[in-house]
């Protein structure tokens, strides 16, 4: 009972939905039809962005409103939202993740790290930014990104 | 004439003649003759026993065979019935035997006594005295013996398992044997036409005594809880091919005992004996599934199986019994009908899983499902016959086992029309019971199939796995044909089941409806068609795997590793283990299994917070025969430990015994009179 109360109590927390997205869908996109399953895969971030992640699926940005939703494997991925600079021991891991995934799929690189290698770049473990491992789609910048830009560009490709 | 006493007499020379060569020939020659002696002791039962199931009757005596009694047989259709199910089983274990053997059951004495062992089998049910039952029985439970333990120079728990089935079958005798004397002295006459005029005029103190004396005795054989102790034990570690017509044949006799002293020779009797039957079987169902669901030694679960199947049976006999006490003789026919008809579907397709399981021993040297695996590939007409023995088992359309469990159901759901508080508060149990067992069948053979045959191998043995010589395959091969055709003409054995029902006594009668496409219970409104049923199957199946085919094919397809989870490739360590498999039905049925857990854990010189192995250790004993048996056992042996303390080896002692007993008993006699 005190579940239900405390639901009615708290309300919506959700903001309200921005704008929708303007550009054009990537054509070989289009066969998701507005809905994406996502994986995340922890190339060796500093869990900065799996924060900011899980807040964007969290109540208050709530990306699952947009057809975007998180699923536990590769196999049922159509997008690897992947953070971190890609350190040695995961670079494999990484590749047979992508590899795994049913086309058409597409690697969304998340933060600075994923982007450039930010601060660990030309670290002794660090094998390379995600593009130098794996094709990258879609880039979010940000160190850590805020929620609302993981989820726009999630919104990207749902078009919703 | 109608061939019943050639064939009988056929056989028993062929049993003598394979005993002579199993004595006299050399090893390689001797398996042979031994084997094909053995079949054709098999094809005279099938003979006999088909005669009699046609309605021909036989009867013989042989006053100077045996002193003082003679020799009585007599075959109707219900020995008949447990003749020609015996027979086709034989045939096709004796076949099997001869590929099989090599094993350490090539010796002598078991060649010998595989053909003796079989013959009595068959002569059992044509036994019409008490003493010539009494020598078959006896002949029956030795020669298996012998072949029980025909491996006892290899292992040593053959000789423990040989030694816990010489007790237990000597108990069964014993109480056997106290039965017939009771009841010969009694009605006064030794042969059983003189015991089934006497019956009637026995007191029913009298009658209720012999019957669960009797009761005991042949439950015992058929191993119900909680006298199957030797069951679990016997039948794996014995060659395969007499685990085979062990658990396909002579377990059977104790249905056969049940249903002949019960019915036959007793005429019936009051609720109680049927309630305690009933209760037994159903007892033995649900208990005997259950420690198959949890063994992983393949031949120990097949044990454990029989021990559910002949409960099934019991169930039925028992609920034969209840509705002819109350007066219900359609619903009475049609339990004891399916009892029977269970027995021949579970003796044809357990004969195959123990063959299978057998040809699995062989070509591996494995019994542990833990350490099998990958034997589709490596052996697939073995893992064929196995898969349809297993669907025969499971008790699901379109195995044979379905066609008589539906009958059981019936039988028993039908039954509730018959009046009495007893019928109305038993059959809903009995009901729940056959249910229940018949769901956990279901993954206990799925475990046997799955974890035994599919997957990848779990060890070097089932890696270089052969497929079995051809001999053994065509034994196998003749079961299955049995399997299917019970599983699809069921109606075909209809007309025999109700004269073998008929000749039971006043419970029997016609149940089922004798038709070749379907099957319809005699004086209910409930039939299928099993063969109808089973071509709908097989067309399913293939409409659904060829949409699935036509429909794969115009997706692109690639090639890609398999996912892995990131972590390396998978190995067969991280396979479907028996162990694992069974592990939720374990935890459901944790407070009736009791298994015993035992974690220890080893740390570290250095540091306790450092493990440096753990060894975790699960086991599930047999709870009834721990509960039960042991404290019996360690209180016999604490008795015989004290007793040894008045043997002080002074023989003026003993001279003191006799004197002492002797006065004592004379004071006794002179009280008396």
């Amino acid at each position: 009972m005190s579940l239900l109360r405390k639901i009615r109590r708290t309300g919506r927390t959700a903001e309200p939905a921005p704008p929708r997205p303007t550009g054009q869908i990537p054509p070989e996109l289009r066969e998701l039809r507005g809905s994406m399953q996502v994986r995340c895969v922890d190339a060796g971030s500093c869990n900065g962005c799996e924060i900011e992640i899980g807040n964007a699926f969290g109540p208050v940005y709530d990306a699952e409103r947009y057809g975007a939703r998180l699923v536990a494997s590769p196999r049922h991925a159509d997008a690897a939202l992947v953070t971190g600079p890609v350190t040695r021991n995961m670079a494999t891991a990484l590749r047979r993740t992508v590899e795994a995934m049913s086309e058409p799929r597409l690697v969304v690189a998340v933060g600075d790290c994923a982007m450039n290698c930010g601060e660990f770049a030309g670290g002794y473990g660090v094998e390379g930014a995600v593009a130098d491992v794996v094709p990258v789609d879609i880039e979010v910048r940000g160190c850590p990104p805020r929620p609302e830009a993981v989820v726009a560009a999630l919104r990207t490709v749902t078009g919703r | 004439m109608n061939g019943i006493g050639p064939a009988l007499a056929a056989g028993a020379g062929l049993a003598g003649a394979g005993a002579a060569a199993g004595v006299s020939l050399p090893p390689r020659a001797r398996v042979v003759v031994a084997g094909v002696c053995t079949a054709g002791v098999g094809a005279g039962g099938v003979v006999a026993g088909a005669a009699a199931l046609r309605g021909a009757r036989w009867s013989a005596s042989f006053p100077g065979l045996l002193p003082l009694a003679g020799v009585h047989l007599a075959v109707d259709a219900l020995s008949g019935l447990f003749m020609a199910v015996t027979g086709v089983v034989a045939v096709a274990v004796a076949v099997y035997g001869i590929g099989y053997a090599g094993h350490g059951g090539e010796a002598r004495w078991v060649q010998a006594a595989w053909p003796v062992f079989a013959g009595t089998l068959v002569l059992v049910p044509a036994a019409a005295g008490v003493s010539t039952f009494l020598l078959l029985w006896e002949a029956m439970a030795l020669t298996s013996l012998l072949l029980v333990v025909a491996e006892h120079r290899r292992r040593a728990e053959v000789r423990r398992a040989g030694l816990w089935y010489a007790v237990m079958t000597h108990l069964g005798l014993v109480s056997l044997l106290a039965a017939f004397a009771l009841f010969a002295a009694g009605a006064g006459g030794e042969t059983f036409a003189a015991l089934r005029a006497g019956a009637a005029g026995m007191s029913p103190a009298a009658r209720g005594t012999v019957f669960v004396l009797a009761l005991v005795a042949f439950a015992s054989k058929a191993g119900m809880v909680p006298l199957h102790a030797w069951l679990p034990r016997a039948h794996p570690e014995a060659p395969s091919q007499v685990s085979a017509l062990m658990s396909a044949a002579m377990v059977n006799l104790g249905v056969y005992g049940i249903v002949r002293v019960g019915f036959g020779l007793l005429g019936g009797g009051p609720r109680w004996w049927w309630l305690l039957a009933l209760a037994m079987g159903a007892l033995s169902a649900v208990y005997g599934i259950l420690q198959a669901a949890m063994a992983k030694d393949l031949k120990r679960l097949l044990a454990y199986s029989t021990s559910e199947n002949l409960g099934l049976v019991l169930i039925g006999v028992g609920a034969a019994g209840l509705f002819a006490a109350a007066g219900g003789r359609a619903p009475a026919a049609l339990a004891l009908t399916a009892a029977l008809l269970h027995v021949v579907n579970h003796a044809m397709f357990k004969a195959l899983l123990f063959c299978g399981a057998g040809s699995v021993l062989k070509a591996t040297g494995e019994r542990n499902l833990d350490l099998l695996g990958g034997l589709r590939a490596r052996m697939p007409v073995t893992a064929g016959l196995f898969a349809v023995a297993a669907l025969g088992a499971v008790a699901l359309p379109p195995g044979n086992g379905f066609v008589s469990e539906w009958t059981l159901l019936q039988a028993l759901i039908h039954g509730l029309a018959v009046p009495g508080v007893t019928t109305a508060v038993v059959l809903p149990v009995a009901v729940a019971a056959v249910a229940l067992s018949a769901g956990l069948a279901a993954a206990v053979f799925v475990k046997a199939l799955g974890v035994g045959f599919f997957a990848q191998p779990r060890s070097e043995g089932a890696a270089g796995a052969r497929e079995s010589p051809p001999t053994m395959l065509a034994g196998m091969g003749l079961l299955a044909i049995a399997c299917a055709a019970l599983a699809l003409v069921p109606g075909a054995l209809a007309a025999g089941l109700s004269r073998a029902t008929a000749a039971a006594g006043p419970a029997g009668g016609e149940a089922l409806d004798s038709g070749v496409l379907r099957l319809r219970l005699a004086g209910f409104p409930a039939m299928f068609s099993p063969l109808w049923m089973a071509v709908a199957l097989a067309v399913g199946v293939l409409a659904v795997t060829g949409l699935a085919r036509s429909a794969g094919r115009r997706r692109r397809r690639g090639q890609v590793r398999l996912w892995d989870c990131g972590g390396g490739a998978p190995t067969p360590r991280m396979a479907y283990t028996a162990t694992s498999f069974a592990e939720p039905l374990q935890r459901v049925f944790d407070d009736v299994l009791a298994p015993e857990r035992d974690v220890d854990v080893t740390h570290a010189q250095e540091s306790a917070y450092l493990v440096e192995k753990v060894r975790y250790q699960s086991r599930v004993p047999d709870r009834i025969e721990h509960r039960l048996y042991r404290p019996v056992l360690a209180a016999l042996s604490g008795a015989g430990t004290s007793a040894r303390r008045l043997a002080g080896g002074s023989l003026r002692l003993y001279l003191g015994y006799g004197f002492f007993g002797l006065v004592v008993l004379l004071v006794i006699l002179a009280g008396v009179r």
